[in-house]
């Protein structure tokens, strides 16, 4: 297919969409957290529900999540975008009356109904939505995951048009550059700075990597994405190895998401039966095509080197740097590794230009940062903020703040590798300086809101836990120092921990963050440090002054 | 023609050849960096990360053994901070697994002994684990036994790239990784060991040693793995 | 001069260290120029005094070993963790590996050289043995520490001599480390 068809192709899309008489659309969130909560069994009584009352030209249309996750199932009602909360078989039937027949939206049931005076019947003008600006998350919700006709009418492929036609690679990469795009697996690594490092190595062979090994507790940005609207991905990952020189692409989906795999391989047949993909794509030389790897629970696996290995069909080990995967990665050849948000930026960024998204956000940190809410929050899912929002914001704005009569203690951003946040630094601008400062970091947007009740130390327990068990056991830092700390966690916990147990692990700690292999070992003590930094009380009241004898036996 | 670069090791001034790694040139100049994971002639993992330097104008540390030189490097090896982690690391071998020095074949002439010595350490500061450990018998010729390794993976290296038999692998993570023969099946009862005991020479600690040997009269000669290598090397 | 208190302690070990106490020889003599031997499994009395220095050998095993060592380190000035197993288990802690019910079937009942059927002992006069062998330092502070098993004579003289003259070793420096 060459682009005049690609564009005919487009055209007749639009044409049906414009032409077909107005009718009611209803999207049905079929995201990780609706499925959860019962979406499969909603979505088959509305088709009943719709074919019993004789409303067939209605189109029900599964999609990606659409963010208030606890508040689900739920459903949207186009035109108006009335979304209808905590669906179940039972009243769907209701809704559908209501909202269909009399045209009256059924209050009781609209999104957020039971905390605010009056709901919204247009959702976009709450101010969870208004608070928010979708980028990366732009189109979940709102297209079926499974049909690229569908995306197609929200600009599909159209950067991709754009980058093959009217842009050189060079041009390509100075619009990244320009955005101001950073890596959003965690690292904030300049987007265009890595594109260039590997445009700038001359081979036969590139390839590009898109990282999906989502592994921090409580984190599902990526799976989202790519759940919700894997087209974009693909997009952004052809778009990538244009402008690189690559004709290769992986797509590194953890064993742990079969739907997100399910839609990604739909998603590559798909793009390659229209021609977006695959050889000589819209008829120019450019050929590239992706395959999907699935990972195999490994939460090292996340660090780059250790993913190439477990492509590779390696034990998913890490391998020090340099020579860094721009220059020395796959196969060893040079590589580009973009996390899936990165990913999910692109085709944005080239159809609306490198100018228009670094000037939202921050003066460092551009665009926005997709977030998944969790803990002890009223609003628990999948947010999309501008850099430089406060925490203030996120929490009280639009997740609506803490559950029942809570205060706010703390907020954990990035997960195990992450740090905590008090309540004193509520008006924190996020980005990545800012969180840095803090003794955090943004890491890949998980963020864990946990009110006075959560017992400090053992968050650290937790998250150091959790790095023994996923530490590779390569280095001896990582390997040794996360357990040793994890025992005298453990230790504190338990009340048996002396004034020589803190300086042990405020001793470890610095030593296995400055001396590990890769970043899992690297910032394993983060969570550590933080409550240490931030909630030192939380240690010292339980210390023991004097080693009684039963306090002794240490394990 | 490799092209030369001038380095700081310490202070002192080196003209080396910039495909050499940082640990390369300090030994080629007496300048000692502790390893433990590094064997000359195999390829190089830095995973123990006793050879931790720093360079001026990063604040991080890198492994001597895995950074090339580079044009006015200045390196550091001896600082306090690093002295002082290299006696955490040391520690951490002790405590890991079970080193039980009285027992042991390779008492007196042992890497791990001698890097302690080297450091100093007179007490181990953390709790030991006391993990259980398999000794497998099975070999004819000799014994693995997990309480004393370290899992520097020289093994590893020594059977795939000098034997190429790939007999040793890792399994597990963590603090759980053991070393294991095929697919963690009896070593005896291997299908691609061929007995050759390079693995035995390039093991620094008593965790591989050969059978007719008794309490501290494991003699090892990792020295022989490298000069193999070098004379392979020149045959190319 | 005022001479000094030392005390030597036997706790789990094999009293192979202060075997190797005793090779010190005719140097015995120096140490006693400078201090009395107030307590030690080589000398008579039942109590332990207050002493300035005393040499620990062995790991704590067992409540009785606990208590000995607090009432050791309530009443010593250096406390010198004396020997491998002191200092990091060692062959005592090999146990820690098991259970201490499996250690004592295998010990008591499962013997291959039991030549009869043979019971795990339960008496309330025999000490009770702690799950885990502990070093010193896991139970109260340690002031010096020797490794070795045994560490060598010279060693323990060398320390000795440098703590009867108010002097801090240092078996680094002084090239006499060892362990095994």
């Amino acid at each position: 297919m060459n682009r005049v068809d690609f564009k005919n192709i487009i055209h007749a899309e639009e044409l049906k969409a414009k032409n077909a008489p107005t009718k009611h659309k209803i999207f049905v969130c079929c995201g990780a957290g609706c499925i959860s909560s019962g979406a499969d069994n909603v979505m088959k009584k509305l088709q009943e529900e719709i074919k019993n009352r004789g409303l067939e030209d209605i189109e029900v249309v599964p999609t990606g999540c659409m963010g208030p996750c606890n508040q689900g199932p739920l459903v949207k009602f186009k035109p108006g975008n009335t979304v209808y909360q905590k669906i179940d078989c039972v009243n769907i039937g209701e809704v559908v009356k209501s909202q269909i027949v009399d045209k009256k939206p059924l209050e009781d049931l609209l999104l957020f109904s039971e905390h605010r005076e009056k709901p919204f019947v247009n959702a976009e003008e709450d101010p969870y939505f208004k608070k928010q600006l979708k980028i990366a998350l732009k189109d979940c919700g709102d297209v079926h995951p499974e049909k690229i006709e569908d995306y197609l009418l929200h600009d599909g492929y159209k950067a991709l048009d754009k980058a093959l036609f009217e842009m050189s690679p060079e041009d390509v990469i100075s619009e990244i550059k320009q955005s101001r795009l950073r890596g959003r697996g965690g690292a904030g690594y300049p987007t265009g700075l890595k594109w260039e490092t590997v445009y700038r190595h001359v081979n036969d062979q590139k390839y590009i990597i898109c990282n999906g090994d989502e592994g921090d507790p409580g984190a599902f940005m990526d799976r989202s994405v790519l759940e919700g609207n894997p087209h974009r991905i693909l997009e952004g990952m052809t778009i990538a190895g244009y402008a690189v020189g690559a004709n290769k692409g992986y797509a590194y989906i953890r064993g742990e998401y079969p739907l997100a795999i399910k839609r990604f391989e739909a998603a590559i047949k798909a793009a390659k039966k229209l021609g977006v993909l695959g050889k000589n794509i819209l008829g120019t030389n450019f050929s590239f095509d992706v395959e999907v790897r699935i990972g195999a629970g490994a939460f090292v696996c996340g660090e780059e080197t250790a993913l190439i290995a477990s492509i590779e069909g390696r034990r998913g080990t890490p391998s020090p740097r340099p020579p860094y995967p721009a220059e020395s990665g796959l196969w060893g050849k040079p590589t580009l590794i973009n996390n899936v948000e990165t990913m999910a930026s692109i085709a944005p960024i080239i159809l609306k230009g490198g100018e228009w998204y670094s000037e939202i956000g921050t003066a460092k940190s551009a665009g926005t940062k997709v977030f998944a809410l969790a803990g002890k929050i009223n609003y628990a899912g999948l947010i999309e903020v501008p850099m430089g929002t406060t925490l203030r914001e996120i929490v009280f704005d639009i997740g609506g703040g803490i559950q029942g009569d809570g205060q706010f203690k703390a907020a954990q951003t990035g997960g195990p590798s992450g740090g905590c946040i008090p309540a004193e630094h509520l008006d924190v601008k996020m980005d990545y300086e800012e969180l840095m400062k803090l003794g955090s970091i943004m890491g890949s947007g998980g963020l864990i809101v946990m009110d006075e009740n959560s017992d400090m130390v053992d968050v650290a327990r937790f998250f150091m836990e959790f790095c023994v068990d996923e530490s590779c056991g390569k280095c001896v830092p990582c390997r040794v120092g996360t357990k040793m700390m994890h025992d005298l966690l453990q230790k504190v916990c338990e009340n048996k921990a002396t004034q020589l147990d803190i300086e042990r692990l405020e001793e470890l700690a610095v030593y296995v963050k400055e001396c590990s292999l890769c970043g899992l070992g690297g910032s394993a003590p983060n969570p550590l440090l933080s409550t240490l930094r931030h909630f030192r009380h939380e240690y010292d009241t339980r210390v023991q002054p004097v080693r009684k004898s039963e306090n002794l036996v240490h394990q | 023609m490799m092209a030369l670069v001038t380095i700081y090791i310490d202070g002192k001034k080196i003209i080396a050849g910039s495909e050499k790694t940082i640990l390369e040139v300090a030994r080629e100049n007496n300048i000692e960096i502790l390893t433990m994971c590094h064997l000359k002639g195999l390829t190089d993992v830095g995973a123990c990360r006793l050879c931790m330097v720093e360079l001026e104008g990063s604040p991080k540390l890198f492994s001597a053994c895995t950074t090339k030189v580079a044009d006015n490097m200045i390196v550091t090896t001896n600082s306090e901070r690093i002295r002082r982690y290299q006696r955490i690391t040391t520690e951490l071998f002790f405590a890991e697994r079970n080193h039980i020095c009285a027992v042991c074949v390779s008492n007196g002439a042992c890497e791990l002994q001698d890097l302690g010595y080297k450091v100093g350490l007179d007490a181990i500061r953390y709790p030991h684990l006391f993990p259980q450990c398999e000794v497998d018998t099975s070999h004819p010729l000799y014994v693995m036994d997990q309480n004393r390794c370290i899992s520097c993976s020289r093994c590893i290296r020594a059977c795939a790239e000098v034997e190429g038999a790939y007999n040793w692998d890792m399994m597990n993570r963590g603090y759980q990784i053991r070393v294991i023969s095929d697919f963690n099946t009896l070593w005896g009862e291997s299908t691609t060991c061929t007995s050759c005991g390079k693995c035995v020479q390039a093991c620094p600690t008593g965790a591989l040693w050969a059978k007719s040997i008794v309490q501290g009269q494991q003699d090892k000669h990792p020295e022989f793995i490298t000069d193999l290598m070098e004379r392979r090397k020149m045959n190319l | 001069m005022n001479k000094k208190k030392l005390a030597t302690v036997w706790l789990g070990g094999c009293s192979g260290c202060h075997m190797s106490l005793l090779d010190i020889d005719e140097r015995i003599l120096e140490v006693a120029k400078l201090a009395d031997i107030v307590k030690s499994p080589v000398v008579d009395g039942k109590d332990f005094p207050e002493v300035d220095i005393a040499l620990v050998e062995g790991s704590v095993t067992s409540d009785e070993h606990l208590a000995e060592l607090l009432h050791i380190r309530k009443n010593t000035k250096t406390l010198i963790a004396f020997g491998d197993c002191a200092a990091m288990t060692n062959v005592t802690g090999m146990r820690n590996y098991f259970d201490l019910k499996d250690v004592f079937e295998t010990s008591y009942v499962n013997s291959i050289s039991n030549d009869q059927e043979g019971e795990v002992p339960d008496n309330p006069y025999l000490l009770r043995l702690h799950d885990k062998v502990l070093p010193l330092q896991e139970c109260v502070p340690v002031d010096f520490v020797i490794p070795g098993c045994p560490p060598n004579a010279d060693t323990i003289f060398y320390v000795l001599f440098e703590f009867l003259n108010d002097r801090t070793p240092n078996l680094s420096e002084a090239k006499k480390l060892k362990y095994g």
